[in-house]
């Protein structure tokens, strides 16, 4: 499965802005286009499209903050 | 209620137990009352011969619950206004309110420093003002009490601006009052305070708290964006009460942590603000079975909440949507239709609140409160806009009459976001629809007539629209998702036709 395009559709209909596939470094939390609530339908969504378990407390708002970190991050889960 | 002096007691029986602590910072009960003593003498003499109320703007800082008892205890209403609030929005609060005194435990915003009318405190001033008047009290009879402002809450206007509900002494005291009863609590218990100050949610634990001599656990916004750190704090708190929106439990559920094991003392859950689905009081029972939940419901022009039920199995089996329960007793509940008559039990119809914990009504606003606020059966009545209705004794809440919403717990006027929108230079019109999930609103969209604009594609337009409007309007109100038109189609009458609109978009 593709990481990168699943967590891209994944945002784009969280975010409901096609803004995150045009730029992968924009910082999601200051445009406000992320908040808390959608972080968490952001983990359900990776844990039922990757298999991929993030627990919430393991998320760091800093090292998530943009659609390509987040892609490297989950790209190198062990 | 003897608020007062129940704060008063706990100063001198437990003087070093800590009332509110907040992200490492916290302020003993000798503090916040010798504080607030301090600090009223010097608004009574700053503000002698007016009785305007007194802006306290921050977000959880313990000097705040200082400015609140300092306010009341100088004789003056407090109206709380969260630092997230953006300023355009905090001047219409100031002139509506026709506030002096801004009292500011967090940075002063610049563009309101210019204001001749208003005195501005900020930290490091109200500090020196609480050193240079320590030892000093007003007397009890400057206090506020009877059907006195105690405080007034900002909520969304349909109009495009916001509109303060008053509550006075009494109406907090009947409150509290039922908190302290009905509810199980207990003194020196410690309390989770989650829904920023200017939000009435925080009533429901602050008050109760400081009456019990409990202490207050704050959960700052920036722990709330940042899961990780919030964990690491509910885990250090060792809470016993835990008073939240039910979008803010759930978010805490999605972590398997969240159980009894991480906070053993976890005794009771109030939910308050939006409904609490069935689904979410299940899945608190699995994890914290020795827990009582609460679901609770009231606007806050009846102060805070009027009705509770406590949720076992039996109703959870029994009611798929879950009751709000029974009114508290100083207070009655009717369900009426549009001519006002009341309905059969199970009938919808709009819900009508009666008795003491109604507000006086909106300040400065006879307009707005003549249309809500009336006399029923010789009762101070609010007519609700919610629809709701009875089965079993209990009262069942069936969403709105007009284009008030909820999202994730904040209650805001669809008419006033869209009021907000259109006063944008490149926006010709444009309608707010709220995108609903199993009966829960998941987020708002605007559908936008754009002016002419020089932008090259549809996201960049949105990126500028919500910069504009993040000066306008709290984040929480601001829609997610930008669909633009060429035009809205109208209905018959002139007005925007939302149904159609809906469809069209592919809502």
């Amino acid at each position: 499965m593709n990481i990168k395009n699943t967590v891209l559709e994944l945002l784009e209909e969280i975010c409901q802005d096609d803004v995150v596939k045009e730029n992968l470094d924009i910082e999601l939390f200051e445009e406000g286009l992320l908040d808390s609530f959608g972080t968490v339908s952001l983990l359900v969504g990776i844990e039922e499209k990757l298999g991929i378990h993030v627990g919430i407390s393991e998320f760091d708002r800093e090292q998530w903050s943009t659609p390509n970190k987040i892609i490297t991050i989950l790209e190198n889960w062990a | 209620m003897e608020l007062y002096t129940q704060i008063k007691k706990w100063a001198q029986l437990k003087p070093d137990c800590v009332a509110i602590f907040s992200d490492g910072h916290y302020l003993t009960y000798r503090e916040i009352e010798e504080y607030s003593n301090a600090l009223s003498v010097f608004i009574s003499e700053k503000m002698k011969g007016s009785d305007s109320p007194v802006i306290v703007y921050g977000h959880m800082e313990p000097l705040m619950i200082v400015c609140f008892l300092a306010s009341v205890k100088s004789g003056h209403a407090y109206i709380p206004i969260d630092a997230s609030i953006p300023e355009e929005r905090v001047k219409k609060i100031i002139d509506d309110s026709g506030a002096k005194l801004f009292l500011s435990p967090s940075s002063v915003p610049a563009s309101l420093k210019w204001q001749d009318q208003l005195f501005i405190m900020d930290n490091a001033e109200i500090e020196d003002t609480i050193a240079l008047y320590r030892g000093a009290e007003t007397s009890g009879d400057k206090f506020v009490k009877g059907e006195q402002n105690f405080y007034i809450i900002y909520t969304s206007g349909s109009t495009g601006n916001p509109k303060g509900v008053q509550i006075t002494y009494n109406n907090l005291a009947s409150f509290v009052e039922w908190m302290v009863s009905d509810f199980r609590l207990k003194e020196h218990q410690r309390f989770l305070n989650q829904a920023p100050f200017s939000f009435d949610l925080s009533v429901m634990d602050l008050y109760p708290c400081l009456y019990l001599g409990g202490t207050l656990w704050t959960i700052s916004k920036d722990l709330i964006a940042n899961p990780k750190w919030l964990f690491q704090s509910l885990k250090e708190s060792n809470i016993h009460v835990w008073t939240s929106t039910p979008s803010f439990v759930e978010m805490c559920l999605m972590d398997q942590q969240f159980s009894a094991e991480m906070l053993p003392h976890l005794e009771t859950f109030l939910f308050c603000g939006e409904m609490l689905p069935n689904e979410t009081a299940r899945k608190l029972k699995a994890r914290f079975p020795h827990a009582v939940i609460y679901n609770t419901y009231g606007p806050t022009e009846t102060t805070v909440a009027v009705t509770s039920i406590e949720i076992n199995e039996e109703i959870l089996n029994e009611y798929p949507s879950l009751p709000v329960g029974t009114p508290k007793k100083d207070v009655e509940i009717f369900v009426v239709d549009e001519n006002g008559n009341e309905v059969n039990e199970g009938e919808k119809g709009e819900i009508i609140i009666t008795g003491k914990s109604v507000s006086k009504g909106y300040l400065h606003n006879e307009e707005l409160t003549k249309k809500s606020f009336f006399l029923y059966h010789n009762q101070p009545a609010y007519k609700t806009g919610d629809v709701g209705y009875m089965k079993n004794g209990l009262l069942f809440c069936a969403g709105r009459l007009d284009f008030q919403i909820k999202l994730n717990g904040y209650r805001m006027e669809l008419e006033e976001i869209e009021a907000q929108l259109r006063k944008l230079s490149l926006v010709e019109s444009a309608v707010v629809v709220p995108i609903y999930k199993e009966s829960k609103c998941q987020y708002l969209m605007a559908v936008v007539v754009p002016k002419k604009h020089d932008f090259e594609k549809e996201y960049q337009l949105t990126a500028y629209l919500k910069k504009e409007l993040q000066q306008l309007l709290p984040a929480y109100m601001i829609p997610k998702k930008f669909v633009y038109v060429s035009s809205l189609p109208m209905t018959n009458n002139g007005k925007a036709d939302r149904k159609k609109i809906a469809n069209e978009v592919g809502v």
